[in-house]
């Protein structure tokens, strides 16, 4: 196994852990398990996509993400807001007034993913033209597809969009620019991203495949919302601020309608989201089941990123207000020349991704074997109700478990009670 | 079983072999031995809901011992062709799989009715696929060569009326 530390954004408060395994249920890489009635995570495995987050109802496994002192620390501060946020708020609230709340919590400029969004879908129009042989181009938007992709289905990673994203790019677009216009050093500007996810916030400290460090930090949209909403309620009444929207670029948080802006007459995008989904049409890529694809956009959460675990509203209200906004708005126009010269350049590469391979049991495939031998074996002992009360979730893992010596068979609570039973009898 | 007897004495003759697998399949079939692990998977008529799961367990299977990527996307390939030709020709069959530490072999037998014309069923395009088959998005008439293509030995026996036996192996180490 990879001695190497994984960063995750995702924690587990002991003391609230009843050890009730819904977390290990729902986990698409069985990377948590209850040992001594407490969840514990598994590093190499976790590909932060926050199901665990979502499902557990004792607050015992929560996400972390950046105190917003921290911009304190920083002369210039820049806030760059993912498309979801504004699905946050009622109808009453425009686009423009929680964009100025935002700006109000102490930046000094805002910038919003959907700035970018022409350029994206052009830019990846442009990739996967000239990647043609590695169809379908994979999108790399969702870290935590990245990372699935990396520790599931290696054979794919070479499939993947190998440029930024669309937050990162805006980073290094202001980061230069900003330097210029006000005379500024690198480490005076400090650039945060508003995210919709704790695969983002994990993606900020320990970005996948970027050649230099792009942001300062990551804020939860949940935890910067109560604010938000209050600053909302002061500057509701007054005229309406002066401040740049781009509803037209809200696509990017919507995966089906970001997949239709790419699909024209020589591409052919699909679109997927919900990890379970995500990971069988992974399983049918690998089978060169869909070639006939040239992009698909993938995303863990329900609708794309307005289904984010750190979001406060619901993925399909989220998502209705932002299509109405795409619907009713006007863009300002922007100027993308510079960030042409910038793609152009190759600022925007990124470095092939490594796997991170979690399924292997052995090194050497004639050990591996006994292992599975033995796992086999194990199986047949076991009940077959994949109940999840040893703390494993399948009597499979389990078995995995007791081989990989992290379990012993007596775990397994039914054959317990079987046990007993018969020595009552 | 009959295929293991032919196996052994006319090899040349029952495997359509890939340019250059010659010696490799001599010496794995010279060694006479026991499979590691098997599986066995059913394969109901028509039962298109369920058409794949078998060559997902073998690619789950094969992760967990540490494949080459790439030749576990071959092994999936083929498998999945294969499996998805007998749920979709056929009147239902037996898919198994014999798994070693350097190679894998896969089987599927069926319950007919049987290849009419093997030859005219290797060509790329052919297909008899009927209206349901192609409502689910099979019977482009890929499914053998491309089987041929991702293995590196191959044999199908049938004929009208009787039942098919599809097998194919592929080696870990390319």
């Amino acid at each position: 196994m990879s001695e190497t530390k994984y960063f995750h954004a995702i924690q587990i408060l002991q003391d609230n852990c009843t050890g009730c395994t819904a977390c290990v249920r729902v986990c698409p890489t069985e990377a948590i398990r209850v040992r001594d009635r407490k969840a514990t995570i598994d590093p190499n495995r976790c590909v932060d996509c926050g199901n665990c987050v979502t499902v557990c109802q004792f607050h015992a496994i929560i996400p972390s993400s950046d105190p917003l002192d921290i911009i304190k620390n920083f002369k210039y501060k820049v806030a760059v807001i993912s498309s979801s946020f504004f699905g946050q708020f009622t109808e009453d609230i425009s686009y423009a007034v929680a964009k100025q709340a935002v700006l109000e919590l102490g930046f000094d400029e805002v910038a919003e993913e959907a700035m970018v969004t022409d350029f994206m879908i052009s830019m990846i129009r442009d990739y996967i033209r000239a990647n043609r042989e590695k169809r379908p181009t994979l999108s790399s938007n969702c870290p935590a597809v990245v990372r699935l992709i990396q520790v599931k289905y290696p054979s794919l990673l070479s499939n993947l969009f190998h440029q930024e994203a669309p937050m990162s790019i805006l980073t290094s677009y202001l980061r230069e620019k900003i330097s210029k216009q006000k005379n500024l050093s690198d480490t005076d500007i400090g650039i945060f991203l508003i995210v919709p996810c704790v695969a983002h916030v994990t993606a900020v400290h320990q970005p996948e495949g970027a050649y230099k460090h792009l942001q300062d930090g990551a804020f939860s949209t949940g935890m910067i919302y109560g604010k938000v909403r209050e600053i909302v309620k002061k500057i509701q009444n007054e005229p309406p601020p002066i401040i740049d929207t781009y509803p037209k670029g809200l696509t990017w948080a919507l995966s089906g309608v970001q997949a239709e802006l790419v699909d024209c007459d020589d591409i052919r995008a699909l679109s997927v989201n919900g990890v379970e989904n995500v990971m069988d049409i992974l399983s049918k890529v690998e089978d060169h089941y869909l070639d006939q694809y040239d992009y698909i956009v993938m995303r863990t959460c329900t609708n794309g990123c307005v289904g984010g675990c750190l979001n406060v509203e619901n993925p399909f209200v989220a998502m209705s207000r932002i299509k109405k906004m795409i619907k009713e708005g006007e863009n300002k126009e922007t100027n993308v020349d510079d960030l042409i010269k910038l793609y152009e350049k190759g600022e925007f590469v990124v470095v092939p991704l490594t796997p991170r391979p979690i399924m292997e049991l052995d090194k050497d495939i004639k050990n591996a074997i006994q292992k599975m031998k033995k796992i086999n074996e194990f199986l047949t002992m076991l009940p077959g109700l994949n109940c999840s009360a040893c703390g494993s979730p399948t009597c499979y893992a389990l078995a995995e478990d007791i081989v990989l010596g992290k379990a012993s068979i007596d775990d397994c609570v039914v054959l317990l009670k079987r046990h007993s039973k018969e020595e009552d009898e | 079983m009959q295929a293991c007897v032919a196996v052994k004495y006319s090899m040349a003759d029952y495997w359509n072999i890939a340019p250059g697998m010659e010696n490799a399949l001599k010496e794995c079939f010279s060694r006479d031995a026991e499979a590691d692990v098997t599986l066995e998977f059913s394969i109901p008529e028509k039962d298109f809901n369920n058409a794949g799961k078998g060559s997902s367990e073998v690619k789950n299977l094969l992760k967990r011992l540490g494949v080459d990527s790439e030749v576990l996307r071959r092994i999936a390939v083929a498998s999945y062709e294969a499996e998805i030709n007998v749920a979709a020709h056929s009147h239902g069959g037996e898919m198994t799989s014999l798994i070693y530490d350097d190679m894998i072999h896969i089987k599927f037998i069926d319950e007919g009715p049987g290849i009419a014309d093997i030859a005219q069923a290797m060509v790329p395009g052919y297909s008899t696929a009927d209206d349901l088959v192609r409502e689910f998005g099979f019977g482009a008439g890929l499914g053998l060569p491309n089987i041929q293509k991702n293995s590196d030995a191959l044999h199908i026996s049938s004929a009208a009326g009787e039942s098919t036996l599809l097998e194919f192996l592929v080696f870990f180490a390319q």
